[in-house]
């Protein structure tokens, strides 16, 4: 079984919502993290890990997947030579023991210096994590990415509020589109988070207008350091045909 | 005229960034976004700036097939030819 050693482990369990637990990963740079979670990585995830240009992106790779490897063994009973990673049309991984799929369902997100991993025993999700930091492409990254109602509350806002706001609805509407499992084929511009949620709520139910049937529990995970988000497919009414 | 891949460079060093510094695109434009650490917030939004400058059909996905940004500029010639 994985397990850091003398360094300590560098995630934690930061969360629980419904039957998903969320763990929340240290990216800051670390040596030893960073050595250990190379070893634990396979040959084929070393080898995307020295493809990265810069160091940034490949030490949050290599910690982010040893991480989430450690979970899942844990979660699996198995060790990490058993565990593989095969991935959906969309892109979207899946865990396999021994070449056999498993229906555990897990999903990965990091920012500069936080990760989480958010996991469940079935059923989709999604996960995101941002730091808020000022931008001067934050009106233009606005336009690109939010719906025509964030849109407007985006733009009655000042400061750090508009920072505050435009994260928060980035990663509730990038969970939603991980859980959903469709990649960016879901324009993010076509939706728009539940009123309530918008308003303040830490929690609220939501369907994609263009495939109602799937019912989505979306929560705020944020804190004073980053904001993140959790969407949870909760139920699905019959279907007479596929809504993904 | 400026090329594809001139505009392309340019479009890159305008919009995109890693760790707060430019995103580093080789001359060749031989390196895919992926590789360059660029976060799924800016790539989504980048793939929208290669829409309106270009006037092409181009979803996040399919920009994120291209192996390279080379790739994505022969793409782009392509539509125009």
């Amino acid at each position: 079984m994985l397990r850091s050693s003398a360094a300590g482990c560098w995630w934690r369990p930061f969360a629980e919502v419904a039957e998903a637990a969320v763990f929340l990963i240290d990216l800051a740079p670390h040596g030893q993290h960073e050595a250990e979670a190379l070893e634990w990585l396979s040959g084929e995830e070393r080898a995307r890990s020295r493809r990265f240009v810069r160091a940034g992106p490949r030490r949050r790779f290599a910690l982010c997947r040893a991480a989430l490897r450690a979970v899942l063994c844990h979660r699996l009973g198995c060790d990490s030579q058993q565990l593989t990673f095969g991935t959906s049309s969309h892109g979207k991984p899946f865990a396999e023991v021994d070449e056999t799929p498993e229906p555990i369902s897990f999903n990965v997100s990091h920012g500069r210096s936080h990760g989480l991993i958010a996991v469940a025993a079935r059923g989709r999700l999604g996960v995101d994590i941002e730091e808020r930091r000022a931008r001067d492409d934050l009106e233009d990254l606005t336009d690109a990415l939010l719906g025509p109602n964030e849109k407007r509350e985006f733009a009655l806002l000042r400061g750090n509020a508009r920072t505050h706001y435009f994260f928060r609805m980035w990663t509730l509407k990038e969970a939603l589109i991980k859980a959903l499992g469709l990649g960016f084929s879901q324009d993010p511009a076509e939706f728009e988070v539940p009123l309530a949620v918008r308003q303040g709520a830490r929690t609220g139910t939501f369907r994609f207008p263009s495939r109602p049937r799937a019912v989505w529990r979306v929560d705020d995970l944020g804190t004073e350091d980053f904001a993140a988000a959790l969407a949870l497919e909760t139920m699905a009414q019959p279907r007479q045909s596929s809504d993904g | 005229m400026a090329s594809t891949q001139d505009r392309l460079r340019t479009l890159v060093a305008e919009n995109l960034e890693v760790d707060g510094k430019p995103v580093e695109v080789p001359a060749d434009l031989n390196v895919s976004l992926s590789d360059a650490g660029v976060p799924s917030m800016d790539f989504v939004a980048f793939a929208k700036v290669i829409v309106r400058e270009f006037d092409v059909p181009l979803t996040p996905d399919e920009c994120a097939d291209f192996s390279t940004l080379k790739d994505l500029a022969a793409y782009i010639d392509s539509q125009a030819a």
